[in-house]
Formats: structure tokens, sequence, C-alpha cells
């Protein structure tokens, strides 16, 4: 406790106590748009000529306020793919200052003025943390043609799929329920369609994406490994859209406009799939008579209600439906709803208030003589309060609150005929975190950011809770009642960045972070069911934690042509959580006694190369890595490699611009193989071979590489109506990757067993066509 | 439940019939040190009953597995008798006075090569087969083979199936317990398969079914052994009752049969 009041106390004198000059300062802020759509601009550089090295950045909302002496002065602002901006400024008082910017068209593709070129990626405070750019999602081909967030963060470092057509993916060895993905504030359960084949993100209407790899701001919490922030499209306020695309697999179509020119907008997003319109071409009955199937809803309004106030409604809704005939179905989705409210106390002081709902639930169908349906959910009802404080110049305080009650249904089990079927005990939890952070700029080449999360996960009655062993035994019973607390766990989470620049080409950066996670994933599974269950931390189960230090070493050449980073990291991870041998983890009340609990640890070496400009751009990026766990009942409590573990990770995108209306690209990915238990030997029971194993994770999968190949046709581009049309090849050379590998005696020659490798996919095109009003 | 193996294999055949396929490929597996396998029965019908021992072998040497030979096997019950098994052929030991009876408990215990062996079964009472009769099945118009049978009301039932085509016993996992089904009759469907388990019966095959009530411990090691071929993430060995880390299992049960051939 010593340690978090010196830290608070350190806050308030930098803070607070800034000293402030004899003369007189004033703030200049506003927002940064776009001039065609009215789209908010986030993280456009705000840099004053007069004052070097001063300047400030627009938030989530496109908003910047610095606050300056009094003076002439030349503001500037820059983003990518815009074209700069600046206004002379006489600053005798405190003044709006807003700036639509315009599209720079081609930027990629001529060599643009090397003061243009930016080093944000040396100056900026966040480490560990990626910014991917929408225009890159539009250019790299992914499977069966569909543009696809988490399928293009898996070619970054440090990120790394769960497996062969999975959305799930691991950031630096983390199990794929470490990641908290957020959907404009709202949380996504299962960001999956299709057991993991497609994301639930439509890419046609997404504005930006972060990604944090575990050293995340305080204002982030609840998931130990990262943060995928996604920030939808707002709408264009200016003038009503539509655009889509009609693809092999699915078709899209969204359509934006003003509610009131210049101060409302909405948008509206949808797409669909039709996989099973190819199943019933099959001959096989069990397939043509299958259901599959998913469908996609976005939907966003926003409104200025004065130049202090504006209110966002956003909202979600998708779902996956797989049938078989009438006796089989399961369908699964995410919705989410939204409130929010901007409100400007001052020009310095920021506000956002969020209501957030977010729900996860599947259903199970059966019929095969007794009906019976399954439903499980979790259920989110979440209040967020964050401010930003635009202290100075060189100081920006965010603080805030953070409160979510989680409802969690494991299971309500009904059926026609009265069986004996007990639906299992609800879950309610109450978690509330509040933070501080403090990003301050010492002098020219020192800037530092700080702070901690404080937050707390309470699992409250009613209901009959059991406590167990270390064997599972129970070991006590108790009775709660309705909001009565049955564990509580309180934790401080610090964030601390310091950035040190050497010169403008490179600097250093080293972080430390803490995180705590109170929801776990119960999974058997590699590529994650949709009827996997979420546990909240409760008298059994603790809390997991990580904490993780980074250093890295970032880099520009030829004038801020290339970029480059390396970054090593550590990670010690503890409440661990792994199954006891043949573990019941579906429909079972006492699924908590079948869980063992351990360490773990990953480290790491990240390397990144990006060429930004030019008629050929793109990156090459390499992983070093190993994630390891230790169990007292798992391998006689020696350290061994999680499932997730992959040595080498090797992605190259490269993107070329062949001509105003052609752009070819092509990625190229390489993998160790994941981590496996394979036999060591084999014996017989009843007549019938099993398989004898030794020590869990001991064997490797074969190595992974694919090649996509992808191409865009530009046909026609005007003013008022643009249509290209999109190739793609995934897997163009066709290698077998191994999905899985099972074991049986040869069928011709039984007196042999031998080893059967299954691919998922091998070369695969597809085309897309796509409008844009 | 058997949904997630469901949804897994629809989602499986699906993608196969896209553009996926299998092959046989070569691994160079490790191997490790030979474990003792130990599987024996008692029955509530008239013995002998039999033990077989034999040893693990690597994964790319023939199917013949090595018999234990010269083992000292016993099996006693808790109302005082015990049998000194003899060895009639390499590897398998047979009673010769046991007489199982459902609500004894019985103890296996087994010498060789320095390590003792010993594991307990509890026999349950016996559950007749009320009904065995051929079913349509819903997906395919498939012959289905199966069974009707009563749960026993207030005790906790597990039950074994096994399936013999033309005297031919077909290699598979049926378990189950009666969770689900506690005093009601279970109508258990064995599938409509012959013995290797793709192609259909034949009319005039003769299906003969045995079901067993194995004791808990005996259902879990069946439950476990599922998954044994690597399609689990985490595949490990089954849990058996018999302890020192010996595989296979010891089971005391009751068993009752019915056949019917196939029209």
């Amino acid at each position: 406790m010593y340690n978090c009041k010196l830290y608070f106390l350190f806050l308030f004198f930098t803070v607070l106590l800034h000293p402030i000059a004899a003369q007189q300062h004033y703030t200049i802020s506003g927002y940064i748009r776009d001039a065609k759509t009215g789209e908010d601009i986030i993280g456009a550089n705000v840099t004053i000529k007069e004052l070097p090295g001063k300047g400030s950045t627009t938030n989530t909302y496109g908003y910047y306020s610095i606050t300056l002496p009094a003076g002439q002065y030349q503001i500037s602002t820059q983003y990518v793919g815009y074209a700069p901006q600046n206004q002379q400024i006489n600053l005798n008082q405190s003044q709006k200052v807003d700036f639509q910017l315009t599209e720079q068209v081609n930027e990629l593709s001529e060599v643009v003025i090397s003061s243009q070129r930016k080093n944000e990626n040396i100056t900026k405070l966040e480490m560990g943390a990626q910014k991917l750019d929408t225009k890159d999602l539009k250019n790299i081909p992914v499977l069966f043609g569909e543009k696809d967030v988490l399928k293009t963060i898996q070619l970054l470092p440090g990120i790394k799929s769960a497996g062969e057509g999975s959305s799930g993916f691991n950031v630096r060895g983390g199990s794929t329920d470490e990641n908290l993905i957020l959907l404009d504030e709202a949380t996504v359960y299962n960001a999956s369609h299709l057991m993991g084949f497609f994301s639930v993100f439509n890419s046609d209407a997404i504005k930006d994406i972060s990604v944090y790899k575990g050293n995340e701001p305080a204002l982030y919490g609840g998931r130990l490994s990262s943060v995928l922030d996604i920030k939808m499209n707002d709408g264009n306020d200016k003038k009503f859209g539509v655009s889509g695309g009609i693809g092999l697999i699915s078709s899209r179509l969204t359509v934006e406009g003003p509610i009131v020119k210049d101060k409302g907008s909405f948008i509206i997003s949808a797409r669909r799939t039709y996989a099973d319109l190819f199943l019933a071409l099959s001959k096989d009955t069990t397939i043509n008579n299958a259901t599959l199937y998913f469908y996609d809803f976005n939907a966003k309004a926003n409104y200025r209600i004065d130049n202090k106030n504006r209110i966002f409604l956003s909202g979600y809704f998708g779902k996956d439906v797989l049938g078989l005939s009438n006796r089989f179905g399961l369908n699964w989705g995410n919705s989410t709803a939204t409130i929010r409210l901007n409100h400007l106390f001052s020009d310095r002081l920021f506000s956002n208030t969020s209501f957030i709902f977010s729900n996860y639930n599947y259903k199970i169908n059966i019929n095969n003589g007794i009906e019976m349906h399954i439903i499980s959910r979790i259920q989110d009802y979440s209040l967020k309060q964050d401010f930003q404080l635009f202290a100075g110049t060189n100081s920006t305080l965010k603080f805030g609150i953070n409160s979510i009650v989680h409802n969690i249904i494991p299971g309500i089990i009904t059926a026609s005929d009265t069986t004996n079927l007990k639906s299992l005990t609800n879950k309610h939890a109450w978690e509330n975190a509040v933070y501080i952070t403090h990003q301050y700029k010492f002098s020219d080449k020192v800037s530092v950011e700080y702070g901690a999360r404080l937050s707390s996960f309470s699992l409250l009655g009613p209901g009959t809770f059991y406590t167990y062993d270390v064997n599972g035994n129970t070991t006590d019973t108790a009775t709660y009642k309705k909001g009565q607390y049955i564990s509580t766990y309180v934790y401080l989470e610090p964030r601390t960045t310091l950035n040190y620049i050497l010169n403008p080409q490179s600097s250093i950066k080293a972080s430390y972070s803490r995180n705590v996670q109170n929801l776990h994933l119960l999974s058997n599974s590699t590529s994650g069911n949709p009827t996997d269950l979420w546990m909240p931390s409760s008298n059994n189960v603790k809390p997991e934690i990580a904490d993780q230090i980074s250093l890295g070493y970032y880099r520009n050449f030829k004038d801020n042509q290339y970029e480059f980073f390396s970054e090593i990291y550590f990670k010690s991870l503890k409440n661990q959580i792994d199954y006891k041998n043949g573990a019941e983890l579906n429909f079972n009340e006492n699924v908590e006694s079948q869980l063992l609990y351990g360490k773990g640890r990953a480290y790491g070496l990240e390397v990144f190369l990006k060429k930004k400009y030019g008629k050929l751009n793109g990156w090459i990026s390499y992983t070093l890595s190993r994630t390891e766990r230790k169990f007292d009942q798992i391998n006689n409590g020696n350290y061994y490699p999680a499932r997730q573990d992959r040595t080498h990770d090797i992605s190259i995108v490269g993107i070329y611009e062949l001509n105003k209306r052609w752009t070819l690209s092509s990625t190229w990915v390489y993998n160790t193989g994941n981590a496996v238990t394979f036999p060591t030997g084999k014996y017989q029971v009843d007549g019938k071979t099993m398989f004898y194993y030794s020590n869990r994770n001991a064997n490797r999968m074969p190595a992974y590489h694919r090649l996509d190949l992808g191409a865009t046709w530009i046909v026609k581009k005007t003013k008022n109506f643009e249509s290209s049309w999109t190739f793609s090849v995934y897997n163009a050379y066709s290698h077998e990757n191994a999905y899985m590998i099972t074991f049986r005696d040869n069928k011709d020659d039984p007196s042999r067993t031998e080893a059967v490798q299954t691919t998922l996919f091998r070369i695969i095109p597809s085309f897309s066509y796509n409008f844009k009003f | 439940m058997k949904t997630n193996r469901i949804h897994f294999i629809i989602i499986v055949l699906i993608i196969c019939s896209l553009s996926s396929c299998e092959k046989i490929i070569n691994l160079n597996l490790d191997t490790s040190a030979t474990g003792i396998v130990i599987v024996g029965n008692v029955f509530d019908h008239m013995g002998p009953y039999q033990v077989v021992i034999s040893k693990t072998i690597n994964f790319t040497e023939s199917n013949v597995f090595p018999p234990i030979t010269g083992a000292k096997v016993t099996i006693s019950d808790n109302a005082g008798h015990t049998n000194l098994l003899t060895e009639s052929s390499p590897g398998k030991y047979t009673t010769s006075t046991l007489k199982g009876i459902p609500g004894l408990t019985y103890t296996l215990a087994v010498e060789t090569e320095g390590k003792t062996f010993t594991a307990t079964s509890t026999m349950p009472n016996p559950v007749n087969i009320d009904r065995i009769y051929i079913k349509r099945s819903t997906v395919g118009n498939e012959k289905e083979i199966t069974v009707d049978f009563k749960d026993p009301e207030n005790i906790d039932n597990y039950y074994r199936v096994i399936e013999y085509i033309n005297d031919t016993l077909k290699t598979g996992i049926n378990v189950g317990n009666d969770k689900l089904y506690q005093g009601k009759i279970i109508d258990y469907s064995l599938g409509s398969t012959a013995l290797d388990n793709e192609t259909p019966l034949k009319t005039g095959d003769r299906v003969k079914v045995q079901l067993e009530c194995i004791d808990k411990d005996v259902f879990e090691y069946f439950r476990t052994s599922r998954g044994n071929d690597g399609q689990s993430t985490s595949p490990a060995n089954p849990v058996s009752n018999i302890n020192n880390g010996a595989l296979g299992y010891f089971s005391a049960c009751s068993v009752r049969e019915a056949t019917i051939t196939v029209p």
C-alpha cells in the first residue's frame, strides 16, 4: 500500500502543480474530421510550428486540446492518407479550431515529401501497440476472399492464429480467451462465425483498429494478453451512400447518411453468408440436408446536440445457425447495444459516459425422440465514465471508472419428456474498476505514461456453491441469498511505459504492466467451440494474473520510408487453469472440481520491418517465442510447452500498385507447428488398439506455411460511383497443412497402425464484386 | 454430451466435402518404457473368468502384443473366497472356483516383474434387455440395432453395451450412465454399421447385444478412453481402476444378452 500512496502523490505534483509561467495561457481545441464524410479522425497529430516537440493527438472522438501562452502560431495537422493542413492562429483568447481534412489520393504511390512523412512510431508513447490501417484490410487477401480484421492482425508479430481457419488468436503465448475484443466499447465474447472460419466484424464499416499486446493503458482491463479495440464508422453526415459487395460465400451491404446534415448521421451494415447453398449440391444425404449460415447486423447513429454535447447509439447483432435436418440444431451469437454521451466540461476536460449491454448465447436443439433444448448465455450490463484532462502541452491525464454486472447462465435445459434434467446454477458477478493514467513529456527526449487500474471482482448469490479440495472432492457446501457475497478479489494493476527518443529516427521504449483476468473460458478444443463456457472467479477459482515487461528499439530508415522495431518481452503468469485427465466440462454443475491450477511463463523476440510508401509496400514480421506452463499434476510438475507454443512465426506481406486500376497483393506465412501429445506406444484392450501417452505436449505438429495471392481491379471510379472486382487465391501452392493428426489401425492391414493427417483447406480461389455510391 | 462431437463432425464433413483431404504420414514418434496392460472381468454367469496381461509396444511395430507370462494372479471376493488363477495360455489367466454374484466386491491382485497391481470392483445387479428391434434412422433410413431396458430407480447405474456381429466382437466403446434417465426406459441404438464401422449391416447378419451393468470406476475408465486416437486436444491415458500405473481395467459386472437377425 505504501507504493500506492507515493504513486498518486507523484501524480498530483506533476499534474496540478505544473509550473505555470507568468504569461497568460489560452486553449486551442476542436475536432478533426474527414471533409467528405464527416467521420472523426482518431489519432491525428496536431503540431505547432513555433513550438516543435509540443502538440496533441485527437482522441477516440476526434477531439484535441492544447494550452499555450498567448501569441501567434501556425497549427498543423496530419494523418496518414490525408493532405496536411495549416491554420494561422492569433492566440489572445481560448478558441475552437476545427479541421476538415481531405483525402490525399495516391499518397502511397507517389514519392511523398520527406517532411510530411511521419515518425510517430518513434515519438508516440504506446508500446507493444499496433494500429492497423483500414486500407491494409482492403488489399490483403484472406480466406474465401472475405476481408477479415482478425485474420489480418495475425500477420503482425506476436499475434498468432489459433489454428487453420480459426478466428481465435494467441497474443504473446496467451490463450484465446485472454484477448479483450471491443466493438465500440462493448465486449464481444465470441468474435468468430462458423467455428472460427470468419470473424464477426464487417470490415466495410470499421474506422479504426488498435491492438495492444499486454501493456495496454489503464483504461482497459479484464484480460491478460491483449486488447483489440475496434471502432466503427459513424456514418457520412454530409450525403447518403450505399456500398456493398457480392461474393462467392457471402454478401454485404452498408447504407449511411446524415440525420441532420453536418450534425448527425447513421450507418447500417449487414452481411449474410450462403455457404449452405453449396452444401445442397453434395451427393451425401447428411450434408445436403444441413443448414449452415450466419448473418451480422451493425447499426449506429449519432447526433451533435450542441457544441459541447454529442450522443451515440450503436448496436450489433449476429447469429450463426448450424443444423442437421431437424434432428440437431445449434445456433449462437452476440448482441451488443451502447449509448454514449460526450460532454465537454471545459475545453480541457473531455468526458464520455457509456451505458453498454453485451450478450453472448448459444442454443442447442435436439430431436431424436425426445425434444430437448439447452440455452446458455453470458450477459453484461456496464457503465463506463471516462475523463480526459488536457493539462498542458506536455501532460494529459485520463481517469475514470467502469462497473460491470455479469450474469452467466451456464445451462438451462428444457425437455419435452420429463427426464430429470437439472439446469445449472446461474452465476452473478460484479466487476468494478477505477483507473488513472498520466501521459507526461519530461523533455524532448523522455516521455512517460504511468498509471494504474484498481479492480475488484465479486461473485454473488443466490445459489448453492461448493468448495473443492485439490483432488476435486467437495469439502464444503453453502447456500447464499440473492446479492450475498461469495468471494471478492481486489487487485492493483500498474501500467507504465517509458519512451526515450535517441534522435528523430530512433527511440527506445520500456514498459511494465500487470493484468488480471476474472472471466475464464473453459475449453477443450483448439479452435474454440461456441459451446465453451465462461466461468467467473469464485471461492475455488482465483483470478489469473500476468506481469509483463518489455523492451523495444524503434528505428525509421530512409526518411521514414521504412519503419522498424524489435521488441523483447517476458511474461509471468499466475493462477493458470488446466483440466484433470478426462475432465467433464459440459453441463457439469461441479465443473470447478475438474480444474487444476498452476503457473506459466512466456517470452520472445518480435521483429518488424514495414515499407510504408511507394508502389511496392508491405511488411515482414518475425516472432521467436516460447510459452510454457507448470502444473504439479502434469508432466511431474516440470515446465512444458503450452499447446499454442510456436517457436518461429513469419509473415511477409507485399502490396503492389500496378497502375491506377490494378493492385496486386500477396501474403506468405510460416510457423512452427503447435505443441501436441503423440503416442509413445500402443496396446490392446478387448480387441481394440489403444494408444499409450507419456508426456504432454512433447511433440510438434508439422510446420505450417501458405501463400495467398490477391488482385483488385477498379472497374469504374467516378465522383458518384465506384466499382471493383477482387480476386483471391488462398493457399496458392496448395500446401497440405495439418489440421489434425489422428491414429488408427490400417484398414487393409490391421496389424499396422498409422498416423493420419487431415488437411482443411487446399487451394481455394474466390472472387467478389464491390460497389459504392 | 455427444453434441460437441456431432457438430465437430458436421464441420469436418462439410469442409472435407469442399476441398480437404486425409493422408497417411510418417511420424518419428518417441518410444517410452513399456507399460503393463491388465484386462480382467468377473461376470454373474457361470465361470471361468479371464484376466489377460500384456505389454505395450512401439507404434511402428506390428500389432502383436507380447503376453506377460508367469504372473501371480488372484481374485478374491468380500465373502471370503479367494481364487488363484492358472495360466491357461500365455498371458491369459483363468479362474476355477470363483463365482460372480451381484452385490459382492471383487479384488484383483497381480504380481509380476517385481511389481504388484490391485483393483477392486463391485458387481451391480443385472438389468434385463426388455426388447431388441430394428429402428429406421431419421437420417438416411438405415437399419439401427436398438435395445430397450428399464433403468432401476434410486441407484446410480452405469452401462456398457457390447455388440457381436456373426459371433465376432465389434470393437468400440459404448458406455453410458443414467443421469438423464433415472427410473425410465432407456431406448439405445447401437448404430447400423457392420464390423468395419462403415458399411451397413446385411440381411441375415446375426447381431448379439450384451448389456453389462458396470460400476462407476469402470465407467470412468471407458469414458476417458474415448478420444484416445488423438482427436482430443490433450490426449492422455484412460483413468484405470487398477493402481500402480497399469493400463486396462478390472470389471465385475452383470450381463444380459439378446440376439436379432437383420431382416
